[in-house]
């Protein structure tokens, strides 16, 4: 009955257009009531759940993020990336997804990536007679690159929701040759579909004008160096990375780039706020939520489950693959994170999936989900800055789609692909 | 039918688990299945703070807790988080079990809480990557993570060296990478967490010795009847027993795999120096009546 | 109706200010903490707890303003396909959600900050209620803030709908309206 009410009451406020920290919170608050414990408990779990350092890097990075955007990096990444593959079939497609690639070194937002990178680049693309539903579905699909490569907030949500005792660096590290291998598939699918619809190439210019751009968009390069270095080394706590980072950012666009006025400053700590107090506030209430799915022991229900439906990991990791696809066209990601985790990871463990794989999976798999209808937030703001329908991408979204889930499925059937690197530094 | 809720941090089969769950086996079987404990441990219910609080307020029966969290709450409590304040495990058994350990007990039936009994989590000691320690002047300068809290930080503070708080996740990759010389554990988290591997020496200055404690809510305490209550508390210290017993037998394991992986075992130091630079830390921790009077018959139980 | 919806906006303007304010003050402690164990070597303790306390703030205040501007993560599938009055019934019966929680965060959030109150918090030295003050705090924006939007609807006036941008300047009734956004 217990679970009834937990669930029930949680979609129906899901269902009417409850944000879903308030859905979280009332439908644990619901359940508590009815089981005739003291609700104080929700509260104090909600207070806690925002009461953690970790937590601190969430807000960092994608305020550092913010910075850089607001800064003119995007602008100089393009350029740099037009300098490197803009001769290649395919031109403006594959500039758009290396950029990805750098700029998923700065950040770890998908909709920060589409917006920066699409802004600049979809007219771009229209102007040198590329379909612009091309444009915004290449443009939609590659900031999933931005989700893999550190530092990747999700991941840290990811951490906390595991209980906060996965090592960050491993699972920033974790995430690397995927998202490479991502980038690379969706090149491949860039390279076939420019093939086909025979769109242009660009001139090439030679190293010099590669080194002169790279130069250019050197101060926002080095930024993934102290990121991933700082962590990666153990000299600094993701939180204090992340800090780091949002200093660097401040002093590369104030004082290195000039680009970042007063006003472009407020604007992008309110933007930060806006971004992230509600993502903490769903990780808060998700402790409590999370709180009660153990104290209901579903976790260890759902194993047993599982156990009884197979012995197979494969099988039990599609499983968990497809539902995770479902969910995530339905929702966004980090609160499918923070309400997945606590349910699927215990199964997957069970099964001998490592966690830091496990968490790679999770982050690829709900990002998927983040450039599909009819809930994407990322095909939103790429459908917006292309003024284009969700329904005119679909037409040419679909080699990109198969790119991302044949990438899901090297990431989920070897775990090499995201265990060997961490294993490295080990 | 009375099942109760108990938590634990740590993973199953770890010895605290164990010792609650050899008292819940011992309560099954004396009241005929009448009372039994459900164990929620690795942290499934909240780290401790949290489940200390939720303890308090009746959600959770029964809680293996340390006694780190209750420092700011309940001052007793300081006594046996105070750096050699215990000279042997004898001695800690001896001070514990007796009517000083009782009085420390009984301070946190003020905080809605019982505590039934205490558990061992072994004796913190230094390690590092550097060099064998044997004494103060080794210790000059190196830098050791500690655990987060202004008496641990003073305490390494006062014997030369500098503390860096850091997450445990981060310790083994920075002694690799030299951001830190070393840390400071016991024998099992030495051994499990792989820091033996890049911080070889190991010296038994034995610092810390701080039990754990297994306290009830005083609501499910009061809920039970005087027999219940009796019944409870017998195999509550009953279960320590167990415990220690497993405890040693962990610690025993640990110092093997250790000691087979080559890491050089300082154990001949003098710890006199060592305890008498404590004396600033004392003084500055140490300063009601109560305490003082505390720590004077803790140092003369033979 | 309207000068209500100024005094709120000019709430939710210095809550989300604060709330901007939070996270410089996080930055700096943070910055602060690594420069004085890296370059001084030498470590403050309070910075973490410290910033973990201005976190809290930072968190529910800009959540609170949050539901005020509609920035909000929610789910809306479902009201796409309803009808409109329909819709008006899920959304108040969505606010009225929220003030109760609110509520609740202000009651609990009391009930903990009292109990916990003789606590002295590690590091920082000061009352454990602290901790729960960002609790209460947020919860009576909350309350404010959706008591608002229910008001507003009652009287005709625009909400922010989760997940749209919104004219600031309408939601704070510094323009005149007479569109009612769920009937768009
Ligand atoms: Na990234
Ligand atoms: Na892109």
């Amino acid at each position: 009955m217990e679970y009834w009410i937990l669930f029930g009451s949680f979609v129906f406020l899901l269902m009417i257009g409850t944000p879903i920290a308030f859905c979280l919170g009332v439908a644990s608050f619901v359940t508590v009531t009815y089981l005739g414990l003291p609700p104080v408990v929700i509260f104090q779990r909600l207070n806690s759940g925002v009461s953690v350092f970790a937590l601190m890097a969430i807000p960092f990075f994608i305020y550092a993020g913010e910075l850089m955007v607001r800064g003119d990096i995007a602008r100089r990444l393009v350029a740099l990336a037009g300098s490197m593959v803009g001769h290649f079939k395919g031109g403006l497609g594959q500039v758009n997804i290396l950029t990805s690639v750098m700029f998923g070194g700065i950040s770890g937002s998908a909709a920060a990536d589409t917006s920066a990178i699409g802004g600049i680049m979809i007219g771009q693309m229209e102007e040198r007679g590329y379909d612009v539903d091309y444009a915004v579905a290449v443009t939609v699909t590659s900031s999933m690159i931005s989700l893999m490569l550190p530092p990747s907030h999700n991941l840290i949500i990811y951490s906390i929701s595991a209980g906060g005792k996965l090592s960050i660096a491993d699972l920033f590290t974790a995430g690397i040759i995927p998202g490479f291998i991502l980038a690379v598939s969706l090149m491949v699918a860039a390279w076939i579909m420019a093939r086909r619809r025979d769109y242009p190439t660009e001139p090439f210019h030679g190293w010099s004008m590669v080194g002169r751009l790279f130069i250019n968009a050197l101060p926002g390069l080095i930024l993934v160096a102290i990121i991933f270095g700082g962590v990666r080394s153990g000299i600094f706590t993701a939180s204090e990375s992340s800090c780091i980072a949002v200093v660097y950012a401040l002093f590369a666009t104030f004082i290195a780039y000039r680009t970042l006025s007063w006003e472009a400053f407020v604007g992008a700590t309110l933007g930060a706020v806006r971004t992230t107090a509600m993502v903490l506030l769903v990780i808060g209430s998700a402790a409590g939520f999370g709180w009660l799915l153990a104290y209901l022991r579903i976790p260890a229900d759902l194993v047993e489950f599982m156990q009884g439906i197979s012995d197979n990991p494969i099988v039990v990791l599609l499983l968990i693959n497809v539902t995770l696809l479902v969910l995530g066209t339905f929702m966004d990601m980090s609160p499918l994170i923070v309400i997945t985790t606590p349910i699927f990871l215990p199964v997957a463990m069970a099964f001998g999936v490592d966690p830091v794989h496990f968490g790679i999976i999770l982050i690829l798999n709900l990002g998927i989900g983040l450039c599909t209808p009819p809930v994407g937030t990322v095909l939103f703001v790429g459908c917006a800055v292309g003024k284009i329908s969700i329904w005119q991408v679909m037409r040419s979204i679909g080699p990109f789609y198969a790119a991302a889930v044949v990438t899901l499925l090297l990431v989920t059937f070897i775990p090499a692909l995201s265990l060997w690197l961490p294993a490295l530094f080990r | 039918e009375i099942s109760l809720k108990a938590s634990d941090t740590h993973p199953d089969g770890y010895p605290t688990v164990e010792g609650v769950k050899a008292m819940g086996k011992m309560l099954e079987e004396k009241t005929d299945g009448r009372i039994c404990i459900e164990m929620f441990h690795s942290a499934q219910l909240g780290e401790e703070k949290d489940t200390i609080e939720q303890t308090q307020f009746g959600v959770i029966d029964l809680n293996r807790v340390s006694f780190g969290p209750f420092n700011n709450i309940i001052p007793e409590t300081q006594v046996p988080s105070l750096p050699y304040i215990f000279r042997s495990v004898d001695h800690m058994h001896k001070v514990m079990d007796g009517e000083i350990g009782q009085q420390i007990l009984d301070a946190f039936s003020d905080h809605d809480l019982v505590a039934l009994t205490t558990y061992d989590a072994g004796a913190r000691s230094f390690y590092n990557s550097q060099k064998p320690i044997d004494s103060l002047d080794d210790l000059e300068g190196m830098k050791f993570r500690v655990m987060q809290s202004d008496l641990f930080v003073d305490m390494v503070g006062a014997l030369g060296a500098n503390a860096t708080p850091m997450p445990y996740g981060e310790v083994y990759s920075s002694i690799q990478t030299g951001v830190i010389d070393g840390a400071e554990n016991n024998w099992p988290s030495y051994e499990s967490s792989g820091h033996f591997e890049v911080a070889g020496y190991y010296t038994l200055d034995q610092h810390l010795m701080v039990p754990e404690v297994l306290v009830m809510s005083k609501q499910t305490w009061d809920g039970l009847s005087e027999e219940d209550q009796a019944l409870v508390m017998e195999a509550a210290k009953e279960s320590t027993k167990v415990q220690r017993e497993l405890w040693a037998e962990r610690e025993a394991e640990s110092e093997e795999k250790v000691r087979a992986a080559g890491s050089e075992i300082i154990t001949d130091i003098d710890k006199t120096p060592f305890i008498e630079a404590m004396d600033p830390v004392y003084e500055k921790y140490v300063t009601d009546e109560t305490l003082k009077d505390l720590v004077a018959r803790i140092r003369a139980v033979e | 109706m309207r000068s209500v919806a100024r005094v709120t906006g000019i709430i939710g303007r210095i809550a989300l200010y604060l709330s901007g304010t939070g996270l410089v003050i996080m930055t700096a402690m943070i910055a602060a903490q690594v420069f004085w164990r890296y370059v001084l070597n030498d470590s403050i303790i309070w910075t973490e707890p410290g910033s973990v306390m201005v976190m809290g703030w930072f968190i529910f205040l800009g959540a609170a303003v949050g539901v005020r501007e509609g920035y909000h993560l929610s789910f809306d599938v479902m009201l796409m396909v309803l009808p409109n009055r329909a819709k008006l019934w899920c959304y108040s019966v969505s606010d009225l959600v929220v003030v109760a929680f609110g509520f609740g965060m202000i009651w609990y959030g009391t009930q903990l900050a009292l109990k916990t109150a003789g606590n002295k918090l590690p590091s920082l030295g000061i009352s454990g209620a602290f901790d729960f003050i960002p609790l209460v705090g947020g919860g009576v924006l909350l309350v404010i803030f959706s008591l608002e939007r229910l008001a507003r609807r009652a009287a005709g006036m625009p909400t922010a709908r989760f997940g749209e941008t919104v004219d600031e300047d309408e939601l704070n009734g510094l323009v005149p309206t007479n569109r009612i956004e769920e009937n768009q």
